[in-house]
């Protein structure tokens, strides 16, 4: 819900309240409790429970044991060799988190935004199929995804593949293009390659949440009133001027709320990740897999990275949410 | 398709999950015997082989009834057991553990019981190194072995014979497919080809050492992979033209036409093995012995190379096994990891290695 709407349903509860009150109260500790439980089942527990593993001890060459210690997040800033020596490695991961994230996130909502803007001057009916059929690749689980875009940019049967095929491949090996891409880690000597890439990571991740952003910006976009459209048109204003003069303020508020949530939403992405990005370039969700399941069996450490990255998420949201509320004052 | 359903399941990747435990456990018919047995081995294509040709041929040597369960792989199982002991049950009387495992669950303590050797006579013509010991006793006798082996495309280069050549940039550039994993044995590799072996993880300078050669290859590495069937799946498609692979399975792609060739370069390959034992709170101490005592066997160690692929422990002359089946399944040299190194230094040893990984 957006910041006027919540403010209006505020007003709409103030103006209300005066003669509903004696019928609503009954049911109000009832199910303000069962929201509590709700709350603390779902989200307070396991938090406390991951808080409190991240607080233990590993016992090297066996598993780990409960403790009261702060080395699993003194080791995620400085590595597990301090003193004698510094690592940023895990903050380097953290940092591809959040990097893969906002390009991906804000690539998927600028491509998803002209594709809704003209989905909404469809037929009733031609809304509906594009809405269902989205709604249905929503069901493709990340790992298909994944398995489609590594086949799609495979050297036998992919983009290289037809690349070399079209004769593009020669062509850029006679003109420096093909070094070029060899330097850049896009080629092996024989064929262009794009496993293992950002290029390829970003662009299944954008692909992923693709359907949640036109389904996000669906409804801000198919309410903007087409008259004031009409009449800004009646006026003079060219297209281009009506989308940076009308449309676009309107629905500058869904749009940074669609980023941000996509933004959270691929913090967490492993699979994309471990498929298409190279361990120089991995993120803090691989590391945490590694240690919770992987030979260490250092869940305290996992726990430690995951607390770390959930801190990181809260903290992006809540900004989110600042600017959010300054734009609507 | 068996072969990617063995790949996937048998080391890595849980993902048979409750229902298969289900389904494994209808798997054998519980007949209405006295005696039987609970037995766990990694799910999949390596589980259902084991149901197919090596439990019922026990239970007609012995009448012991068994019931297969489901291991997902040695660590995920390990972790099992200690649940499974704080809530006084036993997920399997006699369970297949790879080495590091075992001596993890030796470490951690109380999850294995000792094994009287003396009721397994077959167990007498093993190496003493695939009998594990302890100071309770010894907790592990070994089953079956595999190779990580050196894998080529032979259509796109030459078969190398040594893995030095492998840092060839002019060759294999952009090109090899490795494992993530620091304790996957890459390291055991340099360490045989480059350096002292085993002897080299000794220190940490040792350690840095081969963790710095390892890092010389990496423009010649395309895929760190983590999980086998990105392995395969490059290797297939060509994205990749050799690197790092299991033997066994790299011998059943190329049977089934696909340009691969497991070869065993001078300096040999990994060889890592499993180990059965047996749960602590389990009370079939004479069943168990028994099993082991049957999967010991010269008969049996050749069935299971036959029909799963797996490297025999024993002398290989006493197996009746042909030149062709042994070529498929084992080869020398055979290279031992440095288990102990890389218990005792876990930590520094996965950090050192990530770093060279992140470039960090």
């Amino acid at each position: 819900m957006s910041a006027p709407e919540a403010e209006l349903s505020a007003d709409f509860a103030a103006s209300s309240s005066s003669p509903a009150p004696v019928r609503a109260l009954p049911r109000l500790p009832i199910a303000k409790a069962l929201m509590a439980l709700l709350i603390a089942g779902l989200c307070i527990v396991p938090f406390g429970l991951i808080f409190a593993i991240s607080l233990g001890h590993k016992v090297e060459g066996a598993a780990w044991v409960w403790g009261f210690e702060g080395a699993n997040y003194q080791r995620f800033f400085v590595g597990a060799m301090w003193p004698d020596e510094v690592s940023s490695m895990y903050l380097q991961k953290l940092g591809y988190s959040l990097y893969y994230a906002v390009i991906a996130s804000v690539l998927a909502v600028l491509t998803a935004f002209p594709f809704t803007w003209f989905l909404t001057r469809l037929s009733r009916a031609a809304q509906a199929r594009w809405l269902i059929f989205l709604l249905s690749t929503l069901s493709l689980s990340e790992v298909f995804v994944v398995m489609g875009w590594d086949i799609l940019l495979s050297n036998k049967s992919g983009l290289p593949m037809v690349l070399r095929e079209l004769g593009i491949t020669d062509w850029a090996k006679g003109n420096g293009l093909f070094d070029w891409a060899r330097s850049q880690g896009l080629a092996s000597p024989r064929d262009f390659k794009f496993k293992t890439s950002v290029f390829a990571t970003v662009l299944t991740m954008a692909y992923l949440v693709w359907p949640y952003a036109v389904i996000l910006l669906y409804p801000p976009l198919s309410r903007i009133d087409q008259s004031m459209i009409e009449a800004a048109r009646t006026m003079g204003a060219t297209p281009a001027r009506v989308m940076r003069t009308v449309i676009l303020p309107t629905v500058r508020l869904p749009l940074i709320g669609a980023v941000l949530l996509l933004f959270v939403l691929l913090l967490g992405i492993y699979v994309a990740v471990s498929v298409f990005a190279d361990p120089a370039q991995q993120t803090l969700a691989i590391s945490i897999y590694d240690e919770v399941r992987g030979a260490t069996l250092n869940a305290p450490f996992g726990a430690a990275q995951s607390v770390i990255l959930l801190v990181t998420a809260g903290a992006f949201l809540l900004m989110g949410q600042l600017i959010l509320n300054r734009r609507t004052t | 398709m068996t072969l990617t359903n063995r790949t996937i399941t048998r080391r890595t990747i849980l993902k048979t999950g409750a229902a298969s435990a289900l389904v494994s456990s209808y798997g054998m018919p519980l007949l209405a015997q006295d005696r039987s047995l609970k037995i766990g081995s990694y799910g999949g294509y390596f589980e259902d082989s084991f149901k197919k040709y090596v439990y019922p041929a026990f239970t007609e040597a012995t009448g012991i009834a068994v019931e297969s369960v489901t291991e997902p792989n040695s660590t995920d199982w390990l972790v099992t057991m200690q649940q499974g002991m704080a809530a006084g049950t036993v997920p399997a009387d006699l369970s297949l553990f790879a080495r590091d495992s075992m001596i993890k669950a030796s470490r951690i303590g109380g999850l294995l019981k000792p094994l009287d050797l003396a009721a397994m006579p077959a167990t007498e013509k093993f190496d003493p190194y695939f009998v594990f010991e302890d100071t309770t006793g010894k907790i592990g006798v070994g089953a079956m072995g595999w190779f990580t082996a050196m894998v080529v495309n032979p259509q796109e280069v030459d078969v190398p014979t040594s893995w030095a050549d492998f840092w060839d940039t002019s060759k294999f550039e952009a090109s090899l497919g490795l494992s993530k994993n620091f304790n996957s044995q890459f390291l055991d590799i340099v360490a045989a080809t480059f350096f002292d072996g085993e002897a080299t993880f000794a220190t940490r300078d040792g350690i840095v050492a081969l963790v710095e050669k390892a890092a010389e290859i990496k423009p010649n590495v395309a895929l760190w992979w983590s999980a086998e069937s990105q392995m395969e799946q490059g290797m297939k498609n060509t994205d990749i033209v050799g690197g790092q692979y299991y033997y066994d399975v790299a011998g059943l792609m190329k049977a089934d036409g696909f340009p691969i060739e497991p070869v065993f370069p001078k300096e040999g390959n990994p060889q890592d093995y499993g180990s059965w034992c047996l749960a602590a709170l389990s009370d079939k101490d004479a069943e168990a012995a028994e099993f082991i005592n049957f999967s010991s066997l010269p008969s049996t160690q050749a069935l299971m190379s036959r029909n799963i692929g797996t490297a025999p422990l024993l002398d290989t002359a006493m197996l009746d096994l042909t030149p062709e089946e042994l070529a498929g399944v084992t080869g020398t040299p055979a290279i031992r990891p440095a288990y102990q190194a890389y218990l005792d230094e876990e930590t520094f040893i996965k950090e050192t290695w990530d770093k060279m990984l992140a470039q960090a």
